[in-house]
């Protein structure tokens, strides 16, 4: 079972292919003509298994900075740079809960 | 940007000139799994994901025996490119139909300072779109011998 912050991560991945279809197929590659449609179900299927709250959240930051999720490094959020508060990092690192940055609001994601 | 570039997202630990898997599909897994063994990436599941969806919606077997697998994903820090030489070939739904023999593993970063993920997908496709390049690419044995012919 997936925890709430690798669906939301799987979610923003799924975004980012479905943005930048039209440039991948200018590059040479085959784009089949249906896949919007195919990307758009798969986006469907992911975004009912996440809470409403959440989900709203997840789609209010994406409006306001196209990425909406950002890594984690060197102890700061890579959003906005903003050096992140221990109790946040031990917090985060335990629960593997939702975070999210108290400088930009984004939501945090550990790489390493 | 030159082309002695493209070697700057190449590592030799993921370099494979004598690659195995089934299938495509275990190719992908495999190579997956290298950039986890390289301590690239942590969460293997997302980025396996991430590259069977992406052949889902059109194979990345661009033809003439060479694969490009790309995507963009959270779960990768830097834009690395894993590439392994399969000399038994395997199916992938090419657009010519021919069986791959080379695999070129595109993985990119949500964001990147330059922004470098679009263009370099596309130097690679242009380096692999000439036939002396695939040839040697296809006698390549030493991750030496690779950076020399990417370099030139
Ligand atoms: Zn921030």
């Amino acid at each position: 079972m997936r925890n709430q912050l690798e669906k939301l991560v799987a979610l923003q991945d799924l975004d980012l292919m479905i943005q930048e279809l039209k440039e991948v197929q200018e590059l040479g590659f085959e784009v089949k003509t249906e896949s919007s449609e195919t990307l758009k179900n798969a986006r469907d299927e992911m975004t009912a298994k996440i809470p409403r709250p959440l989900l709203g959240n997840y789609e209010r930051l994406r409006k306001r900075y196209k990425r909406a999720i950002v890594p984690i490094k060197d102890d700061k959020c890579l959003g906005c740079f903003m050096k992140l508060p221990t109790y946040l990092l031990t917090h985060m690192q335990r629960d593997e809960q939702v975070i999210t940055c108290e400088g930009c609001g984004r939501i945090l994601y550990w790489l390493m | 940007m030159a082309i002695d570039d493209l070697i700057s997202y190449f590592r030799e630990d993921l370099f494979f000139a004598d690659f195995i898997a089934e299938t495509k599909e275990d190719a992908l897994d495999k190579l997956v799994e290298k950039f986890v063994d390289a301590g690239i990436i942590k969460n293997k599941e997302l980025v396996s994901e991430m590259l069977h969806r992406r052949e889902s919606i059109g194979s990345t077997g661009i033809g003439k025996g060479i694969a490009v697998p790309h995507g963009r994903t959270t779960a990768a820090p830097n834009l690395t490119i894993a590439f392994a030489k399969v000399s038994d070939g395997l199916e992938w739904d090419s657009l010519d139909g021919q069986p791959v023999h080379l695999i070129f593993v595109v993985v990119a970063p949500p964001f990147e300072e330059n922004n470098l993920y679009l263009p370099v997908l596309g130097r690679l496709v242009e380096f692999l779109s000439k036939e002396s390049n695939r040839d040697r690419l296809k006698d390549v044995t030493s991750y030496d011998e690779f950076k020399e012919l990417l370099t030139e």
